[in-house]
């Protein structure tokens, strides 16, 4: 398929790409979120597009290098809505979006701080009025008025859709890993500090958060008539633990053994 | 008729040369400034030549005669020649020593004549093969020349068409010999090599009256705090001026490219090239002229430059390729064989910086191990709180706890290594036996830096620097020991320049000073034939070659060399970051060392670094030699059924 | 002959009972052709053979059971239904205090576990008050080919499968959510927080009816304080944070929790109900149908089945084709990717990809330590090497040991007759 595009300047496509601040999973440190970066990865794929990143949060130095991550995969700015440590940012972030649509906005699926829901795009994309697509995996194609992406379906899988202009898509994992941050446009880049009156997120005060506990690893629980039946199935260990080996098969019996095992496991494709 | 074409092909010869030297150094001067002592420089010139340059050539010894005939006779003829044919002084002796210089340098010319007869392929081709040639006109004319000045042929001998002959063969020796030098021909490494002597940006690698040179290995650091200063390397003219004098010098022996590791395996990296490459961007244009063996893979002749245009495209080609710089180790072989001091590394390091702080591209892996050594300070993006899950069963003392000790043994990256661990446990086990008091940083310790600074992230790196040494500053201990060369060097090398100063020494080193002070008593060994492989960030970085060496003869093996040991070892591969970049070539460097180790007949191959002990123990092979640390093997000899002496508890004896 | 197995147990006590004088009788009469494991010997002498007693149990080590009731194992397992589960309850809500309304994903058009695990929550929700229980509404899109709704506790089923509700139609289906929303009014929403299902749906009703969904919920608890009298545990920050909240009436809850136990003891009606009328949505979003992928080419952490080879593959053209026949993506260890038989982005292991794999197979692959590490996280691992020793073979849940052409060849063999047959069986339905 022909790449079209807009091929006057004029015609370039605004794409916002909404940056979060991310945690790294083993350490905790603030890093730039890894869906968000995927996200501004999408944008800088497209030809002929106008990429603009906006971030709305608390700034504070911890935030602020996470966020030059961002501008370190080739950027000179990035648009701050400063708000406050217990803002919802979603109000602020509607109003700037109304103010400035862009044809085109992408962001991470969820969060990797704070409540995470995932919800905000959505909520974006109803109160903009806006369609959404989640879990791109490429987009294909821009028109004036539509874009063609491809969907990450499980297993690898894609879906071809066609999406009006403007509109939200989410990305998650299944989108291409994102470009390395360089240290010399993180350094140079700037933040453009953008005010917005920022309401505190009260239904959030009321929550109780805490460390995640690990959660309990369910007992296969059998249901058998007798309390024997349930004790054998306890005792019985899963087949883990050193597996089966076959050692003077046929190829055949191999293979029978193996195709049973990918059968049960649902692997193989009819 | 000779006297008077002499003198004018003389001086027109030097004037031409002036001109050319002009226009050669604002060449250079395009680099930027490097501050350097000019009168000591220049006066320390024939020193440095030599003693240290000298010193490098004579590991050839043929060659090394050859060169004092040629370039000492045409030294000696070309001045005498001045004022013989020049000035017409011919009186006495002056004509005769010409003759015999002239003589010398035809002697030397005839060697360097049949070295080109067949050429090995590291040697250049083309303007190179009529060297020679020139060589021999030069001197030969100015031989038959001075004849008739010395009396012992008549002055108008042979007539007008001789001396036509003979002021054509001069003139050909002059203009290769004399404004060649400075107008870009093969004589070029003469004029820039002397001012390389001069304006080295390593001055301490070279003897002074005091006493010999010092290795100087570590990597300069990049003045982060300094918003404008570049970030690395991105055009040619972004070398410092005596970086680019430096690859000017370059003479195209090619002794860098018959020890290049990356170059045998089939990557597309020739050092001899890579200078040669610099050297067109330099003064700008294409590659095509380039008349030795290429980057292995790519043809000559695509690829140019210019001063001020960049180095490596982010699309499609420039002067040189990505995959060239990141195919080196680091492993400094080019740089020990390197007869004119050309400093590679740093070349290619800066070149590194640039492609990872403003290109934010390296790659493969490289992305994803700078980004586990910021979030988590270890390039596997292990838990930095799991750093000691190895050693729970040991108990080692921290140094959180104890505050201080004779000993702060640095682990390194390879506690989260399965195989590494097994190295520790013996480098405790022995330092144990040993009574040596010890202690470890435990969770405190990052990453080392090495890594990062090989991969061109200065930031990560010196952010990881400072912050080990603001842990070490915490703490009193007479010495660091590691078992890892690479944060052996960085430690002690690198981290100078940000304020830490350690006293670092290898386990091999100190378990050798254990043995010999008679801390550590070992058993008969019962180990074969045994091979020793140097690390190159232990040899040729840190000069380390007799300790580990010392140790395997006390424990008592049959030590045999391999072909490349000592200071010509080869590379294991894993330095650099050449596993995380890992640029694909013809075949593994490690397979190839492992070759080496199989040619000794060796069953096992001691080494003494992390990084070797993985590349090498990864080599699929029938019948490969074992691989061990040395710590391993001290190990396993240990005597335990003598009695463990108490270190500190002596130390204390004896001060009481 | 009568399913019901009438029980002695007077004679299952003398089995027991190896002191009672007719115990061996008893045990010769319940063990029927059993070979005895004592007898007289020729001098008089009861002889035993340890070796006929007992039986080897599910994790291969022999147990004597002296309950009594393995003599009686051979006929059946007594009063069990043929698949060992006892007989369901049958409960029938006829006017419910409120509704639960439940999206299940059906991937496939069957009722996945994580929907299972959904429909036990819902009933936990519903069955709160045993005075005024609750009915569990079931909304299905499509037809679906799963007949087990009323075992799984499902009350009601509203199924729609209008062509436009078919494939990737969100707003439609959110369009017909909220009619539903209009004509039943649930009290809850339950979907499952998956990523291209329940959980887009469900971000999608709650963003359309203005609630703020509990997602990642992994754990409910009564709270008579609280609105809809439920407090919720869900996971946020990315899984770091466990966030305590009142139950809201959208819940979308995480796959591998413990937040409910599927029905298994009663069950319910699945009684259908009529869709209401769907309202004309307009759609922003155009499904242009699924794309082909060449599994080859499919990302290996993203990888399913993957197809790994290694130094002891020769024949590296059958091995191609048994990748393509078996539709898995192709690894490879790190030797065969150095000898150049399989490009870089194809290794697998600590210094190439971690997969994921569900089902992992190994041909001719030792197992060196950093391949190990990185498939770590695969489900199931089957080797297929020659040397029985090597450490894959360890780390297998499956190993066959033999030349792994010929197995391999037999395999996609194998694979072709399943589907020939499969293709046959549909032709025929």
């Amino acid at each position: 398929m022909p790449h079209e595009t807009t091929k006057n300047a004029a015609g370039a496509l605004d794409v916002a790409v909404l940056v979060s601040i991310g945690r790294h999973p083993v350490t905790g440190r603030t890093r730039r979120a890894d869906q968000d970066a995927r996200a501004v990865e999408a944008a800088l794929a497209l030809d002929h597009a106008r990429v603009q990143l906006i971030h709305a949060g608390h700034h504070e130095t911890d935030s602020e290098a996470a966020l030059r991550g961002y501008l370190g995969m080739g950027f000179e700015a990035l648009t701050l809505i400063e708000q406050a440590g217990d803002a919802d940012v979603l109000p602020a972030l509607t109003d700037a979006l109304r103010e400035a649509p862009p044809r085109l906005l992408l962001c991470g699926t969820r969060a990797e701080t704070g409540e995470g829901s995932g919800l905000l795009p959505y909520l974006l994309a109803e109160s903009l009025g806006w369609p959404i697509v989640t879990g791109l995996a490429e987009i294909e194609r821009v028109e004036p008025e539509h874009v063609t992406l491809l969907q990450a379906l499980p297993r690898g899988q894609r879906r071809r859709l066609r999406l009006r202009l403007p509109a939200v898509i989410t990305v998650d994992e299944a989108a291409p890993a994102p470009r390395q941050s360089a240290f010399g446009p993180a350094r140079r880049g700037a933040l453009a500090v953008s005010e917005q009156a920022s309401r505190p997120d009260t239904a959030l005060a009321d929550w109780t958060l805490e460390p995640a506990r690990p959660r309990p690893k369910r007992l296969k629980v059998v249901k058998a008539a007798s309390a024997r039946d349930r004790f054998k199935a306890a005792a019985a260990k899963a087949e883990g633990g050193g597996g089966q080996v076959l050692t003077d098969a046929t190829p055949e019996q191999g293979a029978e053994a193996i195709f049973k095992l990918l059968h049960e496991e649902g692997v193989l494709r009819r | 008729m000779l006297d008077i074409l002499l003198p004018i092909l003389i001086f027109s010869a030097l004037a031409l040369a002036a001109i050319g030297a002009v226009r050669r150094i604002r060449l250079w001067r395009q680099g930027r400034p490097s501050p350097v002592p000019v009168i000591r420089g220049l006066a320390a010139v024939p020193r440095r030549y030599l003693v240290d340059l000298h010193h490098v050539v004579a590991r050839d010894k043929v060659m090394s005669s050859t060169h004092v005939a040629t370039a000492g006779g045409f030294v000696a003829a070309m001045a005498l020649a001045i004022v013989v044919h020049g000035l017409g002084l011919a009186e006495g002796v002056l004509g005769w020593l010409l003759l015999a210089a002239s003589a010398t340098m035809f002697v030397g010319s005839l060697f360097v004549a049949r070295r080109r007869i067949n050429p090995p392929a590291r040697l250049s081709k083309g303007p190179w093969m009529r060297l020679p040639k020139s060589l021999m006109a030069f001197s030969l004319g100015i031989f038959v020349a001075t004849l008739p000045a010395v009396g012992v042929l008549p002055p108008d001998a042979g007539g007008w068409l001789v001396a036509v002959l003979l002021a054509a063969a001069v003139a050909w020796g002059l203009a290769e010999l004399v404004f060649g030098m400075t107008w870009g021909g093969p004589m070029k490494h003469a004029f820039a090599g002397a001012l390389h002597l001069a304006f080295h940006r390593r001055a301490e690698r070279f003897s002074t009256a005091a006493g010999p040179g010092r290795r100087s290995t570590g990597l300069k650091a990049l003045d982060l705090d300094d918003a404008e200063a570049p970030l690395g390397v991105e055009t040619p003219a972004d070398f410092t001026w005596n970086q680019l004098l430096g690859f000017d010098a370059c003479v195209q022996c090619g002794r860098c490219e018959a020890v290049c590791p990356a170059f045998a395996a089939g990557q597309p990296l020739n050092p001899k090239k890579l200078v040669q490459d610099m050297v067109v961007g330099m003064a700008g244009g294409s590659d095509a002229a380039y008349a030795g063996s290429p980057y292995p893979g790519k043809a000559v002749g695509e690829h140019a430059g210019d001063p001020h245009g960049p180095i490596v495209a982010r699309e499609g080609t420039a002067l040189v390729d990505a995959e060239t710089l990141w195919s080196c180790t680091t492993c400094r072989a080019c740089v020990e064989e390197c007869p004119m001091m050309i400093e590679h590394v740093d070349a290619i390091v800066d070149m590194r910086r640039f492609l990872t702080l403003e290109h934010g591209n390296t790659p493969n892996k490289g992305a994803e191990v700078l980004d586990n050594l910021i979030a988590t300070d270890n390039p596997g993006g292990f838990d930095p709180g799991s750093r000691l899950h190895w050693a729970a069963d040991l108990e080692l003392p921290l140094m959180a706890e104890r505050g201080e000790a004779q000993v702060l043994l640095w682990l390194g990256d390879g506690v989260f290594d399965m195989r590494n661990q097994r190295t520790l446990r013996a480098l405790v086990k022995v330092l144990r036996a040993a009574g040596v008091d010890f202690a470890v940083l435990g969770n405190e310790e990052r990453d080392s830096g090495d890594v990062a600074r090989r991969l061109g992230d200065e930031a990560t790196f010196q952010s990881l620097a400072r912050r080990n040494i603001a842990t070490l500053a915490q703490y009193r201990f007479d010495r660091i020991v590691t078992c890892d060369p690479h944060s052996f060097h960085v430690l002690a090398n690198e981290y100078g320049e940000l304020g830490g100063n350690y006293e670092v020494s290898h386990h091999s080193t100190y378990i050798n000073e254990l043995l010999e002070a008679g801390w550590l008593s070992l058993k008969a060994s019962r180990l074969g034939r045994v091979t020793y492989h140097d690390p190159c960030y232990l040899g040729r970085y840190n000069g380390e070659y007799a300790a580990p060496r010392a140790v395997l003869d006390a424990l008592g093996v049959e030590r045999v060399e391999m072909a490349r040991s000592g200071y010509r070892s080869r590379c294991c591969g894993g330095g650099g970051g050449a596993p995380i970049t890992d640029i694909p070539g013809k075949q593994r460097i490690p397979d190839m060392r492992m070759n080496d180790v199989s040619e000794t007949g060796a069953d096992l191959v001691a080494v003494g670094c992390p990084q070797c002990t993985a590349m090498l123990e990864g080599v699929v092979a029938e019948d490969r030699a074992v691989v061990k640390d040395i710590a391993e093997l001290v190990a396993d000899a240990l005597d335990e059924s003598a009695p463990a002496k108490d270190r500190r508890r002596v130390t204390e004896e004896e001060a009481a | 002959m009568s399913e019901i197995v009438r029980r002695d147990p007077r004679k299952e006590w003398i089995a027991r009972n190896r002191l009672h004088p007719e115990h061996l009788d008893v045990l010769a009469e319940l063990g029927e052709g059993a070979a005895p494991s004592e007898w007289p010997g020729p001098n008089g002498r009861i002889r035993r053979d340890p070796h006929a007693v007992g039986f080897t149990g599910p994790n291969g080590i022999k147990r004597i059971d002296r309950s009594g009731v393995q003599q009686g194992a051979g006929r059946s397992s007594a009063g069990d239904r043929g698949d060992g589960q006892p007989a369901r309850q049958r409960v029938e809500i006829e006017s419910p205090a409120f509704l639960v309304a439940v999206v299940p994903d059906l991937a496939g058009g069957r009722l996945s576990s994580h929907d299972r695990d959904l429909l036990g929550l819902a009933r936990r929700l519903a069955d709160a008050d045993p005075q005024a229980p609750g009915a569990v509404v079931a909304i299905v899109f499509g037809e679906a080919r799963e007949s087990g709704f009323a075992e799984a506790g499902v009350d009601r089923l509203v199924t729609l499968d209008e062509p436009r509700l078919a494939g990737y139609a969100p707003e439609a289906r959110i369009a017909a959510l909220s009619a539903i929303e209009e004509s039943l009014s649930p009290r809850h929403w339950l979907l499952p927080d998956s990523a291209l299902g329940g959980g887009e749906l469900g971000r999608r009703l709650a963003a359309r009816l203005g609630e703020r969904p509990a997602a990642g919920l992994w754990q409910i608890e009564p709270d008579a304080g609280s609105a809809l009298g439920w407090h919720a545990t869900c996971r946020g920050a990315a899984g770091s944070l466990d966030i305590r909240r009142d139950l809201p009436r959208v819940a979308l809850a995480l796959a591998l929790a413990e937040c409910a136990e599927p029905v298994s003891e009663t069950v319910h009606a699945a009684r259908p109900l009529a869709p209401p009328a769907l309202p004309e949505a307009f759609s922003r979003v155009e499904d242009l149908g699924a794309v082909a992928v060449d599994p080859a080419s499919v990302a290996l952490g993203e990888a399913e089945f993957i197809l790994a080879a290694g130094n002891g593959i020769r024949d590296w053209e059958g091995y191609h084709r048994a990748a393509t026949a078996l539709g898995a993506t192709e690894g490879a260890s790190r030797v065969a990717v150095d000898d150049g038989f399989m490009p870089r982005d194809r290794q697998v292991g600590a210094t190439g990809t971690w997969v994921t794999a569900r089902v992992y197979v190994a041909v001719g692959i030792s197992g060196a330590i950093q391949h190990l590490q990185g498939i770590q996280r695969c489900d199931k691992v089957v080797a297929v090497n020659v040397d029985p020793g090597c450490d894959m073979i360890k780390r297998a849940d499956l190993a066959v040991i033999g030349d792994s052409a010929a197995i391999l060849e037999a395999l996609v063999t194998r694979v072709e007759q399943a589907r020939q047959e499969d293709g046959g069986k549909r032709d025929a339905a």
